[in-house]
């Protein structure tokens, strides 16, 4: 973008000339005619994360927000072209490293389509099990950054605190905090020991017991409630018509939810439900997720109990040891060839639908593209309409309410 | 000839000052060694004279730093430990990083201070230096036991015009700023000036309406019973206004970091914005010392004969100091209330509450037959 000259009777801030702004020059010259005010928030403010809100308002009312995302762009899809189909397990996690399960799950179901891989159903289980304890993690964080940025410090150190049982258990099964990648084609890297499964139906129980103590001092505290109802709004039709994912569709009303639509790996065996709110106000959105993590832990439980004995590794994959992929990891995965085709899978990662595509040429250990559509650029336009309207302070409690996440939304 | 008239001026001045001496009995052999040698005797007489003594020691300039030290480290360490943590421990780990806040503020002042191209660089640079003024000079008026500097039967009025200073000041740094985060903090400070002030003023009418002087000395004095069982609504409605005239949570809202990045402090940097940030403190150790004042029966507590003048003014900073510990706890339990949603509290609930007050203590009146 090109610098510009502001034709106005006041010398502009120097950030008019050469931010590089996405700002057609009209609408700051009409901004200053029409007495509103430009506010630029981010990308270094408390309130922002990784990314510049434009926020034009009128008084203390919200005109219109035009966001300058792309602060962490990392390329995933370009880089995608260049590496193995197995190396681009820890590649494409990166975007939300601790809901890595359903970003592992939705890749790798995209190659097992393609190759037409049958999964053990233990190794079902397990990456079922992984993607839910993601989505509690995921949405404890979300909770955390909600209150943060209502100025809730309490609330902010108590999710992560909570986060804590989650890591804890992926260290156990996973041997890493986050990024796991721990889910290959063909079934997942080892088995989990029956302590470890143990462990992490105990922790439920645990976990339960913090979020009763959370919802005391955040979920019903009155502030909290003040500062979230009725503020945010999206209507049911402007929530589908700007093509908000995940639970944040759900809080408008709409009973949409690829776990129950295209039921995948274990979901259609185990007993849970949609959770849908019909307000479509932050609050809604907020206790949307709340309700989720307690389906999620009421999964864990049965996912446990219900954990079939057998393999964890597919016999197209491996034809001896097949409890642990260690020793054949190269051998099993490094000349890897898809078929020639377009294959695509949709994921309900914990902040929405996350879709995979992969090309394949068909003769080449690379894909020959990879289209990767994150939950959190999905809702990105949902999330900017919902602000206005609305009041300045709002903009941070709106934000928090969706759980934005730039590192996911740019890839 | 001169130097006799030097001498006889010394000695006047000597003199002076001994006839109004702080009389700690603990100390007194040391005093009284002191006093013996020449030179040294002036200033240890000046420092001790009550309206100096009250002025720069205690409740005064060093109670104030006492407080903001300590205050700022308890605010941290409560707060951790609502929150599953251990809060500041690193500086010092034997007393419990008691000196956190010592700490911080010789890095603040190590630090550079930054006055950027479109600040006013006069008045920003001014404005946190001399809103010291209206911090300072309440303490005058504010009375602890025999020690006081100013006397005034019009003392609380006076305290409170001053420290309705601040806010000003504080507008007026937002506006030397010449920031868009600072502008709008500035506003907001603005309207929760209007919010707060006229409900602290009239609950404060209300205890004075009561007591039927406005003198802290007469108001001690009258306080057989502590103010706060004679009148809770007035100190409900102080207790709320004080939370919002300090911009503590839930009522952070002119210096909320997360919507306006600290508001009109936002451009400050150094040991600068050390002194802009210790301005709420020091509002809320002002606002603590009136509240004692009139409703926990001010310098009033058991005689400590070993402390002789001394004990009243401790009486009255360990209890500024216990109020400032429990205002520190609304930070781990709220959330920040909108602008919007305050000033309708502020106009229509807290206005209400204080007015209720104002009947109660006529109610009182009547009923009594005053």
């Amino acid at each position: 973008m090109e610098e510009y000259v502001l034709d106005l009777p006041v010398s502009p801030p120097k950030e008019y000339e050469s931010y590089f702004l996405p700002l057609p020059k009209e609408f700051l010259e009409d901004a200053y005619k029409s007495d509103d005010f430009v506010v630029f928030v981010g990308p270094q403010h408390g309130g922002s994360g990784h990314m510049r809100l434009i926020v034009r308002v009128k008084g203390d009312f919200i005109v219109e927000v035009i966001p300058d995302p792309g602060y962490v762009h990392r390329s995933m899809e370009k880089l995608a072209e260049n590496r193995l189909y197995i190396q681009n397990i820890p590649l494409l996690e990166r975007p939300s490293i601790i809901d890595f399960g359903n970003y592992n799950l939705g890749y790798v179901r995209a190659i097992e389509d393609a190759l037409d891989i049958e999964v053990p159903e233990r190794a079902k289980y397990i990456r079922t099990l992984l993607a839910e304890l993601g989505r509690i993690g995921t949405h404890l964080y979300d909770a955390g950054i909600l209150a943060v940025f209502i100025g809730h410090t309490t609330g902010f150190m108590w999710p992560f605190a909570m986060r804590e049982y989650i890591v804890e258990i992926f260290t156990r099964i996973t041997g890493t905090r986050i990024t796991g990648s721990f889910i290959v084609p063909g079934g997942v890297r080892r088995d989990v020991d029956s302590k470890t499964l143990e462990m992490a139906k105990k922790m439920t129980y645990a976990l339960e017991n913090r979020i009763k103590k959370f919802e005391r001092v955040f979920i019903k505290n009155p502030t909290t409630i003040a500062r979230l109802k009725e503020v945010g709004v999206l209507s049911r039709e402007d929530a589908v018509r700007y093509g908000v994912v995940g639970p944040f569709l759900r809080a408008s009303g709409v009973e949409y939810d690829v776990r129950k639509v295209e039921p995948y790996e274990a979901y259609s065996d185990i007993d849970w439900d949609i959770v849908v709110g019909y307000e479509g106000d932050g609050y809604t959105r907020f206790l949307v997720r709340v309700e989720e993590v307690a389906q999620s832990i009421s999964m864990i439980r049965q996912l446990v109990d219900n954990m079939p004995d057998g393999n964890v590794l597919s016999d197209d994959i491996i034809a001896f040891n097949k409890r642990d992929i260690r020793g054949s990891f190269f051998e099993s995965y490094a000349d890897m060839v898809l078929p020639e085709g377009e294959y695509t899978t949709l994921t309900e990662a914990a902040r929405g639908t996350l879709l995979y595509t992969i090309v394949s040429d068909g003769e080449s250990t690379t894909p020959y593209r990879l289209r990767f559509v994150t939950p959190g650029w999905m809702y990105l336009k949902g999330f900017m309409e919902a602000c206005k309207g609305y009041r300045l302070a709002d903009l941070q409690a709106i934000y928090g309410s969706f759980g934005y996440f730039p590192p996911e939304a740019d890839r | 000839m001169a130097e006799s008239a030097l001498f006889v001026l010394v000695e006047k001045i000597l003199e002076t000052l001994t006839s109004n001496m702080v009389s700690i009995p603990l100390i007194d052999p040391l005093i009284k060694m002191l006093m013996k040698i020449p030179a040294v005797n002036v200033i240890v007489a000046f420092v001790l004279w009550k309206p100096i003594f009250h002025v720069l020691i205690l409740p005064g300039l060093l109670g104030l730093t006492l407080v903001l030290l300590f205050m700022i480290y308890f605010e941290r360490k409560i707060t951790a430990r609502v929150q599953w943590r251990v809060g500041p421990k690193e500086v010092s780990r034997r007393t419990g990083g008691v000196i956190q806040a010592l700490a911080d503020g010789m890095r603040y002042l190590f630090q550079e201070v930054i006055v950027h191209r479109d600040a006013h660089g006069f008045y920003f640079l001014q404005f946190p230096l001399i809103s010291f003024l209206p911090v300072l000079l309440p303490l005058l008026f504010i009375p602890a036991g025999s020690v006081w500097g100013i006397r005034s039967v019009y003392a609380i009025p006076i305290a409170l015009a001053l420290i309705s200073l601040i806010p000003v000041f504080i507008i007026g740094m937002g506006w030397a700023s010449n920031n868009k985060f600072a502008f709008i903090g500035s506003v907001r400070e603005a309207f929760m000036y209007f919010a707060y002030e006229i409900p602290l003023l009239i609950a404060f009418l209300a205890m004075i309406l009561l007591y039927q002087t406005a003198d802290p000395f007469e108001i001690v004095e009258r306080q057989s019973i502590p103010g706060i069982l004679l009148n809770p609504l007035a100190f409900l409605a102080i207790f709320i206004s004080i939370l919002i005239a300090t911009s503590r949570l839930p009522f952070d809202i002119p210096e909320a970091d997360q919507e306006v990045a600290f508001g009109p402090y936002v451009e400050y940097s150094g040991i600068v914005f050390g002194l802009v940030m210790s301005l709420p403190y020091e509002k809320l150790y002002l606002l603590s010392l009136l509240s004692v004042i009139l409703f926990f029966g001010g310098w009033k507590g058991p005689e400590i004969p070993l402390l002789g003048d001394l004990a009243p003014v401790l009486w009255i900073f360990i209890k500024a100091v216990i109020f400032m510990c429990v205002v520190a706890l609304a930070r781990s339990i709220y959330a920040r209330y909108r602008l919007d949603q305050t000033l309708k509290m502020s106009w229509s609930v807290l206005i209400t509450l204080s007015f209720a007050s104002l009947l109660l203590s006529a109610g009182w009146l009547a009923w009594l037959g005053l």
